[in-house]
């Protein structure tokens, strides 16, 4: 028996200790948000948070995070959430329609979410540094590198502006984002 | 997709022939496709919901409580089709296109492609194919309604009223909702006249730029292929033979089976491919076991490496005439006249799809029948796939589409489905078939090897006089016909399918269009010159292939956009003006030349960078780019890469945008390390690290300017791919001087 606590959530399972993290919250807790891309930690399409550090769940083994902490996509907002119910990180991701396939992205949006957790204010070389092992091949790297931006700013927006936060105000702000953002897109 | 399978039709129906409405009991309207003559074949339960209304022909369902739905008939992969064929609805029906709910087709005939007569999604086609039919769709539902409305009020006719979100406005400002009208409308015939909109009362088209999938696919709900789950199932993997058609000389399977929750272990062979399966309660026991099966290999008779293919290549290319695919005037006269020529042979290699949802599927079949669900381009050849590797019949055989982790042709081929279901069919259990990322790798239908030899010839006066590119290059129609053909007559019985696979290869050309994978983007060369002589040479080293987004375009461009610069240069010409002057003929490319050129600031480069430009034409759609490349010795990267697209009638302005950027970073992945090297018959590549794709770091600025017009909408999921590494082979010219004729690109 191993015990692990997934989105808050505290499990006990009987899974043979050399499972990968990733098969046992897909298959045995059925969340199937994160990913399986390559079995070897070389996508990041399985990325999930533990105790807050992004970790390839495809290459982990159950044993080595027995009694941790994992936080996966489904834990990031709550299920049916509406924009506002969303984390700044997502709100970017769908204001600037980030997604193509959306294979990759919940494995994206953990890396991004954990990179802003720790640099609240990341430049262009640490976006490439903390994201460079997640794979998207529909190509989406330059608005992921916008979102990123875009998150950042919404995210030190709002604790600016304390009250402000997960109102709807923000998320028109994340449209204005957007907005200027396609501009600089299409105009260079 | 290439044009092979393209027919002269590409509208499809007429409206007379083409929209029946029925009312639903639940009070609601249907709107379905009607096909005189098709009514007769079963489609059980495909796309049916509550109390087995909705029918397998519906496209377009309003229930009183107001919820408009909608059967998309072409699947979702990245490309934006569910948005884009949303957004024609949502136009010509009034509504805002986030309240459309969409459901995935199962198989029918009416949701075949009226390009290829197939129900699959490719070739760039999904707008194109469905501009009219789904406007007209929508546009029928709200005349209908609108009768409802004048119906209730008592109107003589429609004229007093208009429909906004919803809604049926009558002038003095009274409503009725959708829902209120729908089971009214129902009593009606479809209207053979109902007006489309003109471009000016364009609501949505050209300006909608929400995508409407993306909620699901930020939150993790996206439901793909591969997290399909059902009761009781089980997992399988298959370890296949190496080298492209061996088989199984011997396996001991002992330790494999006594493992730790293994049910079942048994040799296999499906869609041409010789294993064996292992089955077992989770995946990690299915692959635990599958490393103690020992297996002994039968390598095939003939297992050649790379340089055997490209050695093969060549001596075709030295000894056969070939097709003659375009011939314009006299080349061989130009050769004779020339007073210099200019000489060049390009190579590319195999590439893999590395869709990043490797391929699975999920299958259940006992006594009621088989249902498969699969991330297919094509449900129907799907479900041809399941019937030819089961005991089940194509009437007992229902086909779910899900959620696509990218598709770019590789799930347009069906094995991962013809694997599944020989498991289930023994098994009579629910059974997940996944690949792992090694095996998908290996055992891919790879975008064609191909070599070209050009030659230009120089007239007295200094001008190209002659064109000539011969292609050694398979035929992708042969490896894909075996499904293709009984897809496209789903009343054969299954005995039939060899018969219609066999008359399927001799009818190329003659029942299906010809294969112009090879060739196409060649023969349609655009440049205005005299004698132009473009020959494909049929060369088959065995090896699977398949389509490759852009398919055929994505060598041809680089060849004909690379050997143009050539010529340029040769002839001390700027590479821009060299193109626009030969370009007199195609006003929409000058123009588009023009704009990237003003745009990427032509002449004047990034700082320490270069610039290479190329423009090519791939399904219908004009596509300019300029790369600014930075070289550092032997190494270089691209800075930032400008993008003019003409695709006529921008639908979603931003899914257009993401498809060129997604298409130029596609591009660019295999311009710098797409490269599939086969050793004994079997491919040497393997997982991420021997195979790269693009990262952040890597991936360059990207500006995409949409040319602003109204021509009947062209392709755009693939034509952002074939000017990309031309246009980065372009500017390492001008940057060192070095011509790269091979990708991926390789700086001396």
């Amino acid at each position: 028996m191993i015990r692990l606590t997934v989105n808050g959530v505290e499990h006990t399972l009987d899974v043979e200790g050399d499972t990968p993290l990733l098969w046992v919250v897909r298959d045995v807790l059925g969340l199937k948000g994160s990913k399986f891309g390559c079995g070897a930690g070389l996508c990041g399409a399985c990325t999930m948070h533990l105790n807050g550090q992004p970790i390839r769940t495809c290459i982990m083994p159950l044993s080595a995070v027995a009694g941790q902490n994992i936080t996966t996509i489904e834990g990031l907002s709550p299920a049916n959430a509406t924009l506002q119910q969303l984390t700044p990180v997502q709100q970017a991701w769908l204001a600037l329609n980030v997604p193509q396939c959306g294979y990759c992205q919940s494995g994206q949006i953990m890396a991004a979410t954990a990179l802003l957790a720790s640099n609240p204010n990341p430049s262009d070389a640490d976006i490439d540094n903390a994201m460079s092992g997640n794979i998207c091949r529909c190509g989406t790297y330059p608005r992921i590198r916008s979102a990123i931006h875009n998150a950042a700013r919404l995210m030190n927006a709002s604790a600016d502006h304390p009250q402000a936060a997960r109102n709807s105000e923000l998320f028109s702000e994340v449209t204005l984002l957007q907005a200027t953002n396609t501009e600089e897109l299409s105009h260079g | 997709m290439d044009k092979s399978l393209r027919t002269r039709s590409n509208t499809g129906l007429s409206r007379r022939s083409f929209l029946k409405a029925s009312a639903l009991s639940s009070g609601g309207l249907l709107l379905s496709v009607a096909l005189p003559g098709c009514t007769a074949i079963g489609m059980k339960n495909q796309g049916m919901t509550d109390g087995g209304e909705w029918q397998s022909n519906a496209w377009l369902r309003i229930d009183t409580d107001n919820r408009i739905t909608f059967i998309l008939d072409r699947v979702e992969m990245g490309q934006g089709t569910y948005t884009g064929l949303v957004t024609l609805l949502a136009e010509e029906l009034e509504v805002d296109p986030a309240q459309v709910q969409v459901e995935f087709a199962g198989v029918g005939s009416v949701y075949d492609n009226p390009i290829y007569k197939l129900q699959i999604t490719g070739g760039s086609t999904s707008i194109a194919s469905s501009f009219k039919r789904i406007r007209m769709a929508g546009a029928s539902a709200r005349e209908m309604l609108k009768q409802a409305a004048a119906q209730v009020w008592a109107l003589e006719n429609t004229s007093s009223l208009h429909c906004n979100n919803g809604q049926v406005i009558h002038r003095s400002g009274k409503t009725l909702s959708y829902g209120e009208l729908a089971s009214i409308a129902a009593t009606f015939a479809v209207p053979e006249d109902s007006a489309l909109k003109s471009p000016d009362e364009y609501r949505y088209i050209g300006k909608y730029n929400q995508r409407l999938d993306a909620l699901q696919k930020v939150t993790g709900q996206a439901v793909y292929g591969v997290d399909v789950e059902l009761p009781g199932m089980l997992y399988a993997v298959i370890s296949r033979a190496p080298a492209f058609g061996g088989t199984v000389k011997t396996v001991d399977s002992s330790a494999a089976k006594a493992a730790s929750g293994v049910v079942d272990v048994f040799p296999l062979q499906a869609a041409g491919r010789s294993g064996v399966a292992v089955v077992a309660r989770s995946y990690w026991q299915a692959r635990k076991a599958q490393q103690l099966l020992q297996i002994e290999w039968q390598t095939p008779e003939v297992a050649p490496g790379s340089d055997a293919i490209f050695a093969q290549y060549a001596r075709d290319l030295d000894n056969e005439d070939g097709e003659q695919v375009r011939d314009d005037g006299d080349f061989s006269a130009a050769a004779e006249q020339a007073a210099s020529t200019l000489s060049a042979e390009y190579q590319l290699p195999y590439l893999a799809h590395a869709t990043l949802e490797p391929q699975n599927c999920v299958v259940k079949a006992d006594a009621d029948g088989m249902e498969v669900w699969a991330p297919t381009q094509s449900a129907s050849m799907a479900r041809v796939a399941a019937a030819k590797h089961s005991r089940y019949s194509l009437n007992d055989i229902v086909i779910h589409t899900t959620w696509i982790g990218g598709g770019f042709g590789r799930r347009i081929l069906q094995d991962y489905v013809a694997e599944c279901a020989v498991i289930a069919d023994r098994l009579q259990q629910p059974v997940k078939l996944i690949w792992s990322r090694e095996e998908d790798t290996a055992h891919d239908w790879y975008r064609p090897a191909s070599l070209h030899r050009l030659q230009a010839t120089i007239g007295a006066d200094g001008k190209t006089s002659g064109w000539q590119h011969r292609i050694a290059h398979p035929k992708v129609f042969e490896w894909f016909v075996g499904d293709a053909a009984p897809a496209q007559y789903p009343f054969m019985p299954k005995f039939m399918f060899p018969m219609l696979a066999g008359a399927g290869k001799l009818g190329e050309g003659i029942l299906a269009p010809k294969d112009s994978s090879g060739y196409e983007g060649a023969n349609d060369v655009p440049y205005a010159l005299d004698n132009i002589d473009v020959r494909f040479i049929h060369s088959e080293p065995g090896v699977p292939v398949g389509y490759w987004r852009a398919v055929g375009f994505s060598h041809n461009g680089f060849v004909t956009e690379s050997f143009i610069d050539e010529l340029a240069h040769q002839q001390k010409q700027d590479p821009l003006t060299f193109r626009l002057e030969l370009l007199a003929r195609h006003p929409r490319a000058q123009s588009l030349l023009r704009r990237v050129a003003q745009l990427a600031d032509w002449g004047r480069p990034l700082p320490g960078c270069h610039q290479g430009v190329a423009i090519h034409k791939s399904f219908n759609t004009w596509v300019a780019q300029i790369a600014d490349v930075q070289v550092e010795g032997k190494t270089f990267s691209v800075k930032r890469v400008v993008c003019a697209v003409d695709c006529g009638q921008a639908v979603n302005p931003d899914m257009i945008r993401a498809q060129m950027e997604g298409g130029i970073i596609f591009a660019l992945t295999a311009a710098l390390y797409g490269n599939i090297t086969l050793k004994d018959g079997a491919v040497q590549q393997s997982n991420f690290h021997d195979y790269a794709l693009l990262r952040m770091p890597e991936a360059p600025q990207i500006v995409v300017d949409i040319a602003d017009n109204q021509y009947e909408p062209t392709g755009v999921g693939e034509p952002g791919v074939p000017p990309l590494a031309p246009a980065v082979a372009n500017a390492l010219f001008a940057a060192t001087g070095q011509r790269l004729r091979r990708l991926p690109l390789q700086l001396a």
